[in-house]
């Protein structure tokens, strides 16, 4: 029973890997992201078929439990993936709203222009 | 010297009633001064009134807050070259013909930047306690974190010089800018001064403040305020002087 967990494991690693790919192939993710994604997606496969790294790394580190390492390490890089993603998408505001202003400045200007060359026409 | 070129900024956003009036008075008291309206994605008449009152309307797409509008409004003045931008809100409290009271500290350099206030000296406005314990805090907290007195930390009637157009060309905030920009101008070596002027109450539309709501409003502001204790100006501060 254990084995077909694990070889479960190792198959839905493979497909997540298959996705991020895909989404390289289409243009769909950043190379910045796809590497990352990629990465992580090599991770799970060696993990899933190599359970013994957890248990090992968990003896290393003194947890009693190795699946709460496991989760441990899910949740800290889900959180900083989080907190990056904001950063890029704060940074990402602060450009629209400059883009916005610059273009509605460019339209003050351009109507401006035309206005004014109605009334040397007129 | 020759005489400074003045612009005043008034931010709209569904202003229709009360930005025509606004304009006019400023056309009257004060026909040198040109006039920006900035649109803040209104969904009523705001820009074709302004316009038929004689002022210059920039319209921003969509409704981008007060921070990001007024902050169009310092790039038009910073970009055309302008020695002082006053700012003015578009409802029809702040009244044209008290501009001359926080223009002449300006001009006189009293300060770099110059608030009109409701608050230093007794004057006919009257606000409800809520409004006033709120503006109180909001004080306290200013003086905390920065030193400065000022007491009525939300007015938006306010004059600026050439070097503060240019910092807020590059740099202002956009969640509370009139309380934050205070700290921000401390920070960098501004010096602000109060003056008081008369003020009206709102002329159309209504305050969105309701008590409770208007306590979450102080809890955000004083976070943001905090947050602008630990954030860094200096670049921005640079990018003024050399811009």
């Amino acid at each position: 029973m254990r084995a077909d967990i694990y070889f479960l494991a190792a198959l839905f690693s493979f497909i997540f890997l298959l996705m991020v790919l895909n989404f390289v192939r289409r243009g769909r993710l950043k190379e910045q992201y796809a590497i990352l994604w990629i990465f992580f997606g090599l991770i799970l496969i060696v993990v899933s078929l190599r359970v013994e790294i957890i248990d090992w790394l968990a003896a290393l580190l003194g947890v009693v439990y190795p699946p709460s390492l496991l989760f441990l390490l899910g949740i800290i890089f889900c959180l900083s993936l989080i907190v990056h993603l904001t950063v890029v998408v704060s940074r990402l505001e602060e450009r629209v709203v400059r883009l916005t202003q610059e273009i509605a400045l460019l339209w003050a200007e351009v109507g401006e222009g035309a206005k004014r060359k109605e009334e040397a026409a007129g | 010297m020759t005489k400074p070129r003045v612009l005043v900024i008034i931010p709209a956003y569904n202003e229709e009633k009360s930005v025509g009036k606004v304009i006019a008075g400023l056309r009257r008291f004060c026909p040198e001064y040109d006039v920006v309206v900035i649109n803040d994605g209104s969904r009523d008449n705001t820009a074709a009134v302004a316009r038929a009152a004689g002022a210059q309307v920039i319209d921003l797409p969509f409704n981008l807050g007060i921070g990001g509008a007024m902050q169009t409004g310092y790039l038009y003045a910073y970009r055309h070259g302008y020695d002082i931008a006053i700012q003015m809100d578009a409802d029809g409290q702040h009244e044209p013909a008290e501009l001359p009271k926080i223009m002449a500290p300006l001009l006189a350099g009293e300060g770099d930047m110059i608030v009109g206030s409701r608050f230093v000296a007794p004057t006919g406005y009257r606000s409800p306690v809520g409004r006033r314990v709120g503006i109180w805090f909001l004080s306290f907290l200013l003086r905390l974190l920065s030193g400065q007195w000022i007491k009525d930390t939300t007015s938006g009637f306010r004059a600026v010089n050439r070097e503060i157009i240019c910092l807020f060309a590059h740099y202002y905030p956009t969640d509370y800018p009139e309380p934050e920009v205070l700290i921000i101008l401390d920070k960098l070596g501004f010096r602000i001064l109060e003056v008081p002027v008369e003020m009206k109450s709102r002329q159309a539309g209504r305050s969105s403040i309701t008590p409770l709501r208007s306590l979450y409003y102080m809890a955000k502001v004083s976070l943001a305020l905090l947050m602008n204790v630990l954030k860094k100006f200096d670049a921005y501060r640079l990018k003024g002087e050399t811009g």
